[in-house]
């Protein structure tokens, strides 16, 4: 069975429809990839999914279970959790302290005080050494990581990454890139991100999917889906279906 | 299993706080208060205690209430009710009966937490407003605008001093306990960003519900011991807009979300309005606006943030290092 499903997933903002009766599945262990042009619904996607907004038709579900219509705050207790485009640190709490609120949502699927499993968790992301430090003070690379450890920190079972290797250097790229990896197989997360760097999307995706328009285009693995037609159109426009990607 | 000292308070500030709240309760037979010092130290009390209260909500919480006079005149006129149905009753029980009661109130004002910032603030002024003017049309209740007296006992208003200290040491040392928890940590985060909150599996709408019906417990507590203090209530007062000024003023003076800037704050509230009052009484709320206006634009964290900054400097002198010895 699928860990996390949508079926005919939609959103409407007025004659807008933001997402169009999506349907895709996470298995256990996967790391997805959701591609698409800008405007094609993605974040809007993860909105939906998180419960940071209710769909307009259409479900999510969670091991089978109907989750969506809930509230983001309950979703993360069932272990799904997102992580913002745009980090959104807390800035008057410590490093620490950002990661502590999170993890004492674990929703019992963690022991320990939540201190220490803040603390193991910024180990985890590379940021140990920044504990007492304000998020303010930590480079983009930084506060993405502090991002997160703090969806780490809910001892998520999905985890909807929203562009977290966008906007830094190619280095930093490479560490965040890796560090999901071993997110996925060392703490056993599955995943799915939301990516515009390709070369980061393409080498840690299991499979891919494509949106454009709201309408899910394409999926498959990522060589299989940059070959696609109407994924070339899609990105480069008409007359370009016969180029190779 | 064995006690543990919790983690959260240490031990120094524990007996600091003790020493402290020792040093006020002997302080009327130690110093001689005069019936006059007497008097203002009790009322600077349970001005304490609602300004530590008002900060839960706008200090910790982030949303600035204009209307926990609501709540204040709530716990006043339903203590008074009670002890005048059941004057062998002890007050404190109809303290927390008016507690009690302003607690719901709070609860009821569930649907303005929807609103953040600027917003929720008017729709407070909107509740605490509605609430003075019912309560001064339901006569059968609150007397109307001749009030409610209760029978007049000097000895309860002497003693009515180690009550408000009781309460304030109670309120105080559970902001302390607010602030250090996980608790606090979570409603510095609603304060800080309401959406990440809740991204992070933080429930703005229960913790806000329950911090509001908590400070408006104890606000609603304060106004009791106040009704019997005074043995004379009356809604325009008890409900009045410039009560849910004071406690917003006393917080900000004091430093808004620090843990002890309110108890600052209140103090230099109380005594400025008792000074001006006599002295000037034309001057005293411009003198208050002015004050607001100062320390927004200089010094955000009040008082608070004032003694910080003097410290600075003496902690750097203090910390300085030692000269190298000599050989």
């Amino acid at each position: 069975m699928s860990l996390l499903e949508t079926r005919a997933l939609s959103k409407h903002f007025g004659g807008l429809r933001a997402v169009d009766a999506v349907d895709l599945a996470l298995h256990p262990g996967e790391i997805l990839g959701v591609i698409g042009p800008n405007g094609a619904g993605k974040t809007t996607l993860f909105s939906l999914m998180a419960g940071s907004l209710p769909p307009s038709d259409g479900e999510v579900l969670l091991e089978g279970q109907r989750i969506s219509g809930q509230p983001a705050h309950r979703l993360v207790r069932r272990g799904v959790v997102r992580t913002h485009q745009i980090v959104r640190p807390f800035p008057n709490l410590s490093v620490l302290e950002n990661v502590t609120v999170a993890a004492l949502h674990a929703g019992g699927r963690a022991e320990g005080p939540p201190r220490e499993r803040a603390r193991e968790v910024l180990e985890f992301v590379g940021l140990g050494d920044r504990t007492h430090a304000v998020p303010g003070a930590l480079t983009l690379a930084g506060r993405k990581r502090l991002e997160l450890a703090r969806a780490l920190a809910t001892a998520p079972r999905v985890l909807l990454l929203d562009e977290v290797v966008a906007g830094v250097n190619p280095a930093e790229a490479m560490t965040l890139a890796a560090l999901i990896r071993a997110i996925r197989d060392r703490r056993h997360v599955a995943v799915i991100m939301i990516e515009h760097v390709m070369p980061a999307v393409m080498s840690l995706s299991d499979r891919v999917v494509v949106l454009d328009h709201g309408k899910k285009i394409a999926e498959g693995t990522p060589a299989e889906v940059v070959k696609h037609p109407q994924v070339i159109e899609a990105y480069l426009g008409k007359g370009h279906a016969g180029a190779q990607a | 299993m064995s006690l543990r000292w919790p983690e959260i308070v240490p031990p120094r500030a524990a007996l600091a706080f003790a020493a402290g709240v020792v040093a006020l309760a002997v302080a009327p037979w130690v110093l001689g208060l005069s019936p006059y010092s007497h008097n203002l130290v009790t009322l600077a009390f349970l001005m304490v205690s609602g300004a530590l209260a008002w900060n839960w909500m706008g200090g910790f919480v982030g949303q600035v209430s204009f209307g926990h006079a609501a709540m204040f005149g709530l716990g006043g006129f339903v203590a008074a009710r009670v002890l005048l149905a059941a004057p062998e009753l002890p007050a404190p029980l109809a303290w927390i009966a008016g507690g009690l009661v302003a607690g719901l109130f709070a609860l009821g004002a569930h649907p303005t937490l929807r609103l953040r910032g600027p917003y929720f603030s008017i729709a407070t002024i909107g509740v605490g407003e509605a609430a003075r003017l019912v309560f001064t049309y339901w006569e059968d209740f609150t007397g109307g605008s001749s009030g409610l007296s209760l029978p007049i006992d000097s000895d309860m208003k002497y003693r009515l001093y180690w009550w408000g200290l009781g309460l304030m040491a109670l309120v105080a040392a559970a902001s302390f306990l607010i602030r250090r928890s996980t608790l606090g940590l979570q409603l510095l985060a609603i304060k800080a960003d309401v959406d990440a909150a809740a991204d992070v599996g933080v429930s703005a709408t229960f913790y806000q519900d329950l911090v509001f019906c908590l400070s408006g417990a104890v606000v609603g507590v304060s106004g009791g011991l106040w009704a019997s203090y005074f043995s004379f209530i009356e809604p325009n007062d008890m409900f009045g807009f410039d009560r849910s000024i004071g406690f917003v003023l006393m917080t900000v003076i004091g430093g808004v979300g620090t843990v002890f800037g309110p108890v600052l704050g209140a103090i230099v509230f109380v005594l400025l309005r008792q000074f001006l009052l006599a002295s000037y009484p034309q001057l005293y709320l411009g003198l208050y606006g002015l004050l607001l206006i100062f320390i927004i634009l200089f010094e955000p964290l009040g008082l608070t943030g004032l003694l910080l900054r003097l410290s600075r400097p003496l902690r750097r002198w203090a910390d300085r290092p030692a000269a190298a010895p000599s050989p």
